[in-house]
């Protein structure tokens, strides 16, 4: 009976230190971390809102933004330092492992303007010449005339079709609901790290 | 030619030997229904390698010129995924499937348990490869979490065909003509076996949410390229090196210890990707230190194939695949440690959150996985086929992947170290966005060079194909 000519032994083996230590690593503290109360002051995302984080995710936004602020001094710009209770109700996770654009944990706080964030999502370099996000006209009409109700991008004459208004559709706004809503509670929690 | 090794048993050691004979006995008796599934799993992963990183192309071209293709099946953040799932699930998946249903049989010195369980492997895998693009592509993917895009149905296909493929495995091994279990098949079928329970964890959704989906992310990423990849990539090494160079791996003992590290340490490092985030510090401590303690597995495969491919130096000249090996063997080495220093909280201040992480992304899963997997590919399908791939074009494929790869490490490794520095000074974020623009320039160009390298693999690969079915038992068996 050894590793080396009984393979049960040996693949079960490999096998169960795989998920005992999964289990111990991985399972457990996911469990635990889910059951973080949500930090003072957090609200739940509105339905508009929760609309808009979908279209976040199916656009990938989250390859170039994180939602999370690390305890460092490069980080303050961005806001307080996350707390897990942030997460309560952040399911899919959109914590991010890469910045090619800013943090947007605090953005509804730093950019409250829904305009600026209307003409940003239409095209980033209308309103930020280096800019090197996508555009996304993709949320919005081009058209002669706005409709009754329907919200007008007053998007700079260089970046928009001659004689043409730009609309935003229902996605366009939902999304802008959501980058508005994403705004740290004031009340700091703990700061950092969960303590554990 | 004598060397000292670490023995573990007289009998391992005869095996050992073993195993280099059989470079001698196998080729005039290939199976040639198992030739053509091969082929057939390598013909679809260089079809989704240039796919993949053709999209790679493009979205490495829209970080200078974003408006460029704006269509939006072709958006930065569909066409990333895209990226990113075709070349590991399309290409790096299917090419070790493929050369582990060689490997794992004449390992073992029989055959291939059921050909037919491989082939409906191959087409699940394919079908979900095919209808994960097609879905990201149009915006459905499972939350953005990185490199479990693909919905969950998918990722029943995804299950159903690694079960296949342990079923296989498991199988052949039991029914091995000899009395060890050599090396490369400790590695690989773990690693099968590995990747089913992580495919698991991973879809199940009741017990991840919020933050505690954040930990089940670095590890399901990580487990990714180190329970899979990894072990997998260097259990084939494990086999093919000894039989290119028909001698004896140097250490079988360091291979066994190379396995249980990797196990354990491996394992347990997830929470690496998400220093200074609030997953308890805890988590993020014992990542560090295992990451540190990853150098021990890392070396013992990176020393002992270094040391088994001592004193080839007029062999490599001569051979299509031993300058992939060792590009293959040296990255692995260098890759790794460059992972373990980014994993220190002191550096990863600087590097987390840059573009030094995609450079080390690419010098692990291009510079090791791929260039082990090309050096698998070059030199088993000539012995299988009789068909020699032409010279001068395993040279240019070999020149434009090394040269490539090395722009684009070297370009963002300076650019993400630039990035960091300037968040670090606190200047406005968009000036880290304005001062990469030379360094993705660099990687656009870095990459073109390997997508071409990659037009010119697909073309090695069609001479080195099989003959067609009816011209098989005509065929001679053995080639020069
Ligand atoms: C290719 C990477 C990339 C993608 C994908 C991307 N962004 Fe950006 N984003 C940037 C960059 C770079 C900036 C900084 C320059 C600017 O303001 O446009 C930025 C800035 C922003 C800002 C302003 C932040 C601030 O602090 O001023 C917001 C809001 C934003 N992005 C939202 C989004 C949303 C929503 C999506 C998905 C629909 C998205 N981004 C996709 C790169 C990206
Ligand atoms: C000793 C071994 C290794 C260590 C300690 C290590 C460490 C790390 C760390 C710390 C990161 C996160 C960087 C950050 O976000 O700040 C990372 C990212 C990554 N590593 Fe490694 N690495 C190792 C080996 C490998 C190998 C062998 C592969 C591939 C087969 C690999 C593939 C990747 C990839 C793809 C990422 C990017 C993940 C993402 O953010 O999408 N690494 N590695
Ligand atoms: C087999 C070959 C390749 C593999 C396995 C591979 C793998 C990866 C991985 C794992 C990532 C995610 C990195 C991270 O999140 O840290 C990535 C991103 C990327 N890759 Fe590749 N890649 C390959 C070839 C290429 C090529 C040839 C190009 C061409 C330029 C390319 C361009 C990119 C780009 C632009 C990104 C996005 C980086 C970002 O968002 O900042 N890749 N690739």
């Amino acid at each position: 009976m050894n590793f080396h000519t009984n393979p049960r032994l040996l693949y079960l083996t490999s096998l169960l230190i795989f998920v005992a230590l999964s289990l111990a690593i991985a399972i457990y503290p996911a469990i635990e971390a889910s059951k973080v109360p949500p930090a003072p002051g957090l609200e739940p995302l509105s339905p508009s809102a929760q609309r808009g984080r979908e279209i976040y995710v199916a656009e990938g936004c989250s390859y170039c933004h994180t939602q999370q602020v690390r305890p460092l001094p490069q980080d303050q710009i961005f806001g307080r330092p996350s707390a897990p209770g942030d997460f309560a109700y952040s399911t899919p996770q959109l914590l991010g492992t890469e910045r090619t654009g800013p943090d947007l944990a605090n953005v509804g706080n730093r950019q409250p303007s829904s305009t600026w964030h209307l003409i940003h999502l239409y095209n980033p370099r209308a309103v930020v010449r280096e800019s090197i996000m996508p555009a996304y006209w993709w949320y919005f009409q081009r058209k002669d005339q706005a409709g009754p109700g329907e919200v007008v991008v007053p998007v700079p004459d260089a970046w928009k079709p001659k004689g043409k208004v730009v609309v935003a559709t229902p996605d366009a706004l939902a999304l802008v609901d959501y980058l508005l809503a994403l705004k740290q509670p004031a009340v700091s929690a703990p700061s950092t790290g969960a303590g554990k | 030619m004598a060397r000292q090794t670490v023995r573990r048993a007289p009998e391992a050691d005869l095996y050992k030997q073993s195993v280099a004979r059989l470079i001698t006995e196998t080729s005039a008796r290939e199976d040639p229904v198992l030739t053509r599934i091969l082929f057939q799993y390598l013909g679809w992963a260089a079809f989704w390698l240039v796919v993949g990183t053709l999209a790679g192309g493009i979205v490495a071209l829209k970080f200078r010129f974003p408006d460029f293709l704006d269509l939006p099946f072709l958006s930065f953040g569909r066409l990333r995924a895209i990226h990113t799932n075709t070349v590991f699930w399309g290409w790096t998946s299917l090419a070790m499937m493929g050369l582990a249903l060689y490997a794992v049989p004449r390992a073992s010195k029989t055959e291939l348990y059921s050909v037919k369980l491989a082939k409906i492997a191959l087409w699940l895998w394919n079908v979900m490869v095919l209808m994960g693009t097609l879905a990201l592509a149009s915006g459905i993917n499972n939350g953005n979490q990185e490199y479990r895009e693909y919905v969950w149905p998918l990722a029943l296909l995804f299950a159903a065909s690694l079960l296949l493929h342990v079923i296989n495995f498991y199988n052949t091994i039991a029914r091995r003509k000899m009395k060890e279990i050599y090396i490369s098949n400790w590695y690989i079928l773990s690693a099968f076996l590995w990747t089913l329970v992580l495919a698991t964890i991973a879809y199940l959704p009741w017990y991840q949410r919020g933050l505690g989906q954040t930990i089940i992310q670095g590890y399901y990423m990580h487990q990714g390229v180190g329970m899979w990849f990894t072990p997998t990539v260097v259990g084939l090494t494990y086999y093919f090196l000894p039989l290119f160079l028909n001698r004896p791996i140097y250490s079988y003992a360091l291979g066994v210890l190379g396995f249980w590290t990797q196990l354990v340490f491996y394992t347990i490092i997830g929470t690496h990707h998400f220093i200074f985030s609030p997953i308890p510090w805890l988590l993020q401590t014992i990542a560090i230190v295992f990451s540190v303690g990853m150098m021990v597995p890392v070396w013992a495969g990176t020393g002992n194939f270094l040391l088994t491919m001592k004193g080839i130096g007029g062999l490599i000249r001569r051979s299509y695949s031993l300058p992939f090996i060792l590009v293959g063997v040296i990255s692995y080495g260098l890759a790794s440690t460059q992972g373990t220093l980014e994993a220190f909280r002191t550096a990863n201040l600087t590097w987390h959150f840059t573009n030094f992480t995609v450079g080390h992304a690419h010098f692990t899963m291009y510079g090791f996985v791929a260039f082990l997997i090309w050096g698998g590919i070059y030199g088993l399908l000539p012995r299988l086929t009789g068909k020699e791939p032409p010279v001068k074009a395993v040279g240019v494929h070999f020149w434009m992947s090394t040269v490539g790869m090395a722009i684009y490490v070297a370009s963002l490794s300076v650019g993400g170290t630039l990035q960091g520095l300037l968040w670090s000074a606190q200047k406005p974020f968009l000036e880290s966005v304005v001062a990469m623009a030379p360094h993705w320039l660099w990687r656009a160009v870095g990459g073109m060079l390997m997508i071409l390298g990659h037009l010119v693999f697909a073309y090695n690969l069609y001479h080195m194909r099989p003959a067609a079915r009816s011209t098989v038992e005509a065929r001679s068996g053995r080639e020069q």
